[in-house]
This record gives structure tokens, sequence and C-alpha cells, in this order.
């Protein structure tokens, strides 16, 4: 039943900074966010869910509370209808952050929303739907998959070398670990082949809680960061290689706000990374990828990077790793780059609104069809999970592949992921070579049982 | 001719700027303060105060040092980068409303100041503030014509693009409403007066000059004191500092 009534539960701004509560009113209503907004683009009857709504209903809150005329009269009581429902367009939202590239105020607008959703949960508005579950699982299990966190490396093959600790690292991240192993086989073999030296966390590899962040739980934050960071650098590490955007966007941004001491090593994309081998020839391609591939630029390697660590980073290095691939003819979507459109499962969504999810990711695939791409490449394992999804749902025949997996199979790399606990939760598209390339779909027996889609 | 009309003198309209100015400043310092009940940093203690938001504000603004911020003043603030990269239309509209109406704005301080020289003859300087005065008059006509010619493309660009017709709102309207109207009213007393810019003596009548100033005056004061810190279109003032605060934003 609505309620509706007014209460004295005060609205909670403490988690916005000072300049955070400024940006609130530095909105000009030129509307452009609207033009972007992935969300808007799906639920275009909802325009409250747009960021430019969404400010004006917080600034009205906010000013209802402190503004002139509650100094003259008291403030207005709070309705938990109109709140809830606050809660709920703040949470339509997979924070991709083209809103803030294209705001003509400079709103940090990813920023704003992750600082907003915490005053939510801390006055117990939000979180939304399942995104509930995000502290328990990862308070117990380290993860979000319920899986052992001792069999982290359960699917790396006997014969790859991989180290206790060295100056680089490989933080592989909870879903190349349990759901999408593929990609982890690719990267390790990749990095054999290239005799690269590199070490991974094991079972102290623990979440790297981006999804606590997206959706304003920031109880569990703390341990999560801290104890990465301490694994990374108790190894000895110099350099940190992630194959997955989610984890370096959190390990690059989110963890050092919640680290005290000196943090000694570099974050790097391993598109970057394998860039580096090919421009200087240690890259040997022995098969040629004869498919169009198109390239989702991830929101949280890209636009949320981009101003860390360059433009170069987020998105040419990726590109120029696909280009270098024999046979493989590479052509961008219409909306690319800064401008790309969000796959829909960032900030939460997937595990909380996962029909808002399925209809974003639909939209991204027909920007890919437009173009008439085979395969759809990423550097996320989450856009590629719900990218997989959307393309299910319309009976697409586009294929959804990591970089580093065409990589590996350009290379001519055995891919092949050892039986393990987890074997029966893969749900993947692959791409298997002997005499030519074919791409395949591999689902396991349980695939899609996860208590929570997602943990963006 | 007599600019003082309905019983206005000059300390009446010297007290009332100053009551207009002290609301500004109200207004703006109410702000700060609001502003200042959030933190001074990513999970950082509140602040609570309007000093912490200034020194929060430079902080942020200059955490990627001078350059930066100089940088992101001349591009963003000065010349609307992020303005032009979505819109060409857009931004020469906004240009023109914002040098035309800052550049009055300053005039008229200036105006006022030189007002103020020549009634208590300061230094016995009441005549060169004369003439200061009259090498304005040039300078105030063509940065009116800038500020018509903005109101003047976003009331046309509401009229006629249904798309920014559909979306206009009531605020829309008093804004872009009332900045059209402030810069009527001024070049209708201007033209009023005679001998004006490009329109020479068409418009003449001294005897109603006074009292069309005085209504603009009335109007652009009210927005200035009463409006701009009290409602969202404090967002001519909150962008600019957005901007500088997020260094160029992203």
């Amino acid at each position: 039943m609505a309620d509706n009534k007014p209460n004295n539960k005060p609205l909670i701004s403490g988690f916005l900074m000072s300049t955070q509560l400024m940006e609130l009113n530095a909105c000009t209503r030129c509307k452009e966010c609207m033009n972007w907004c992935p969300t808007y683009a799906v639920r275009p009857d909802r325009p409250e869910i747009t960021p430019m709504y969404k400010i004006a209903k917080f600034r009205e809150m906010l000013d209802s509370q402190y503004g002139l005329r509650a100094k003259l009269f008291g403030p207005k009581p709070l309705h938990e209808d109109e709140i809830n429902k606050y809660t709920e367009d703040t949470y339509y939202c997979t924070t991709c952050g083209v809103c803030g590239t294209v705001c003509e105020s400079a709103i940090l607008t990813v920023e704003l929303w992750e600082a907003i959703r915490p005053n939510l949960v801390a006055r117990g508005n939000g979180p939304y739907g399942k995104q509930s579950f995000f502290p328990k699982l990862l308070k117990t299990d380290r993860n979000p998959y319920q899986a052992k966190q001792e069999e982290r490396l359960c699917w790396v093959p006997k014969d790859a070398k991989v180290d206790e600790s060295g100056k680089i690292a490989y933080f592989a991240g909870c879903t190349a670990a349990y759901r999408q192993q593929a990609l982890g086989v690719a990267t390790v073999r990749v990095l054999n082949a290239l005799g690269v030296d590199f070490c991974m966390l094991g079972k102290d590899e623990w979440c790297c809680a981006s999804a606590l962040v997206r959706t304003g739980q920031r109880d569990v934050m703390k341990e999560h960061a801290v104890h990465n960071i301490d694994a990374l650098k108790d190894r000895g590490v110099e350099t940190v290689l992630y194959a997955c955007a989610g984890c370096m966007r959190t390990a690059t941004i989110d963890w050092p706000r919640w680290y005290e001491g000196y943090i000694p090593y570099k974050n790097v994309p391993l598109s970057v990374y394998l860039r580096e081998k090919i421009r200087s020839g240690e890259v040997d391609y022995k098969r040629s990828i004869d498919y169009t591939v198109t390239f989702h630029d991830p929101c949280h390697s890209g636009r949320h990077l981009m101003h860390i660590q360059g433009r170069d980073w987020a998105f040419e290095a990726p590109r120029d790793v696909l280009q270098s691939i024999p046979g493989l003819k590479f052509i961008d979507m219409e909306r690319s780059r800064e401008f790309q459109r969000c796959c829909g499962a960032g900030g939460g969504v997937k595990a909380g609104i996962p029909d808002l999810a399925l209809d974003c990711a639909v939209n991204r695939l027909r920007d890919a069809e437009q173009v008439k791409a085979d395969i759809i490449a990423s550097t996320c394992p989450f856009c590629r999970r719900n990218i997989m999804d959307g393309r299910n749902s319309v009976k697409s025949q586009i294929k959804v592949l990591d970089v580093v997996e065409l990589v590996a199979a350009a290379m001519g790399l055995d891919v092949t992921i050892p039986e393990n606990p987890y074997t029966k939760y893969q749900e993947q598209d692959t791409i298997v070579c002997k005499d030519v390339c074919k791409l395949e779909t591999v689902i396991g027996k349980e695939a899609g049982k996860d208590i929570v889609g997602e943990a963006h | 001719m007599a600019f003082y009309t309905l019983g206005l003198t000059f300390s009446i309209v010297i007290a009332l700027t100053v009551v207009v100015l002290a609301i500004w400043l109200y207004g703006m310092y109410f702000n700060f303060k609001k502003w200042g009940i959030g933190s001074t940093g990513y999970q950082e203690p509140l602040a609570h105060s309007f000093w912490l938001f200034i020194a929060t504000w430079i902080h942020e603004a200059f955490k990627d040092g001078v350059w930066v911020f100089i940088r992101t003043l001349i591009l963003d603030v000065l010349l609307l980068r992020r303005t032009l990269r979505r819109s060409p239309v857009r931004w020469v509209m906004h240009m023109a409303i914002f040098y035309g109406f800052v550049t009055l704005a300053a005039l008229s301080g200036l105006g006022l100041f030189m007002d103020i020289i020549e009634h208590f003859n300061i230094l016995g300087m009441a005549h060169e503030a004369e003439m200061v005065k009259k090498s304005m008059e040039l300078p105030f006509d063509i940065f009116g014509y800038l500020l018509l010619f903005g109101s003047t493309i976003s009331i046309l660009r509401r009229i006629l693009l249904k798309e920014v017709r559909d979306a206009t709102t009531a605020y829309d309207v008093v804004l872009i409403g009332g900045v059209f109207l402030i810069t009527i009213t001024g070049f209708y007393a201007e033209w009023m007066r005679g001998n004006a810019f490009l329109v020479g003596d068409v418009f003449a009548n001294p005897v109603y000059a006074p009292h069309f100033a005085l209504i603009h005056t009335i109007l652009a004061l009210c927005l200035f004191a009463f409006i701009l810190p009290w409602s969202r279109y404090l967002h001519v003032i909150a962008a600019p500092m957005t901007i500088l605060a997020n260094r160029g934003g992203e």
C-alpha cells in the first residue's frame, strides 16, 4: 500500500560533497543529457529518470529542508512515496556517465549519482531490488557468485605458468574466475605465449566491490579495497593487468579513496599491455580471423577513465589490438568512444532492474547490426554478459567476445577450459579454431541461475 | 535631462542600490552556506560552514594546478567551449547574452560610480566624470545590441524549433522573457532620450524617457537581486563555479 504520509525522517545529504550540492544548482536545463541517456532511450515515457529531472528533484527536496522557505517557516515534511519514487528513478541509471560527457555545466554526474545513492541507502530507501544482496554476499563469500575463494584459480590449465608473486599481476575478477572462464584462460595463455612472468592472487583476490560503490552500499567496500591493495603489495607487484573494465575502474578510482597508505603499483588495461607487445613485434599471429568486428567501449574503462589515463588508453588501445589481427575487418559503431551507448548492465541495473538492462542491451545490439558486424568485441565481462542476453532475447546471430579471446585465437593458442566445479555455470560465446575459426556459444547446465545476475 | 523621476532622488537611488546589493550578497551567502552542509571530500566529515564550502571549492578548483584553473576559466567559462561542442547556434546565443549582460552590468556599475563622483564633485572631477559617462554611450549601445541579438535568437529558437518549443517550461519563459523585456525597455529608454545609436531622434520623448529608464532599472535589479539567488536561475552563478570546481568536467 502506498505510504504517502509525511514523516519527520530527515533527508540525508551527507555523502554529497559541498561542491556536489552546488552542482545541483548548476544544471541549466539544456536537456542535452536527455538526448544521450541510454535508459531514457528505452523508457521514453519516464523523463523523471533522466539526469536533468533527477537533479531538479533532489534540489527541490533539499530546498524543502534547507531553502529560504524552510528557514523562514520550517522544513516541509517529506512524503515516503515521493522519496521512494525518487529512489526508483535514481536507480534507473547505469552510471554510464554520458550525461557528464555532454553536460554543458561540467557536472560530474557519475560521482553525483554515486554520492546520492548512499544517502538513500542510509535513509532506508535504497538500494533497489536484488542489489541489496551484494553486501551480504561479499561479506560472506568475498565474491557475488557464492563461489569458494579457494577455487579462484580452478580454471587455470595445468600446463599454464602462473607465479605466486612477481612484478606483474593479472587481476582476473570474479566473472572471469567463475562465469566467463574462457576470458581467463585466453588471458593466461596469451601472457604465457608472450613469455610474461606474472602472478595471480588466487584466494586472496577478493571481489573489486564495484557493485557496492555503484549502488551506494559503501559499508563493506573498505575491507575489499584494503585487502586487495595489501595483497598486491605483499607480492611485490609493480604492474597490475586487468581484463575487466569494472575491476579496472574500481581499482583505479575507488580503491585509493579507501586506502590510507602508499600504492606502489600501476593499473594497466590488458589491451594497452598487449598493444605494447604487438608494437614491439612480440606477438606472432598464426591464424586469420575472417570476421567483421566492432568494438563496444565499456563505460568503466572508457568514459570513466579517459580523464585519468588518457583517451589513447581508454579508446584507442583495444581498437589498435583488434586492427592488428590478420583477416579481421574492424568497423566502429555510430556511437563510439566517449559518446558510446551503454550496454545497460552497469550501476547495479542488471541486478536491480534486469528488464531495463535487457532493453538497453538490445539497443546496443541494434547499433552493431547497423554496421553489419559479426562480432561485438569488448573488454568488459559484464557488458558481454548483458549484450549476449540482449542478443538471445531478439535471437540475433551476432556473437560477443572479449578482445583477448580474439587475440588468443589469432595466435593459435589452445584455450580449452579444464573441467572444474564451475563448468556448469559457463555461458559465453567462444571462437573455436581448427582449420578455420568458427563462432560458438557454450551454455552450461546451470547457467544464469545466480542470485544476482551481475555484480557491476 | 533629469534622470530621476517619480520622486526619486540621488540619495534614494544610492540607498536602494545598497539595499539591492545587500540582498544579492545575502542570497549568495545563504546559498554558499546551504551548499556548505555537504562534506569536504569523499567520505570526509561534513563541512556545515560557509567558509568550509569556500575552502572546498578552492581546493577542488586548484587541484590540478593554477594553469588548469586558468585554462578552464578561459576555455570553458569565458569561451563556453562545452556549449560550442554541443550546439554552435546555442553557443552564439549564450555568448551574446553572457557578454551583453555582463558588460552592460559592468558599465552600469561604472556609470553609477561616475554619478557619485559627479554628484559630490569628488576631487573636483565632476566634469571628467560626465565626460566618461558620455564616452560610455557607444559601448552601452553596442553591447545592448549584442544582448538583443542573443535574446532574440533564444526566443526565435523557442518559437520556430518544435523540439525546443515542446520542451519549453514556465521557468524558461520567465527567464528568457525577463531578459528580453529588460533589453527592450533599456533600448526604448535609450531611444526616447533621443540621438540614439542607429535610430537617431525617431523615438525621442524627453517626458517619458526617465520613466522608462526607471522601469528598465527596476526590472534588471529585480532579476539580479530578488530572482537569481533565490530560484533555479542560480545556475547563472553555480554553472561557472561548477565548471571551475570540476576543472572543465568530463
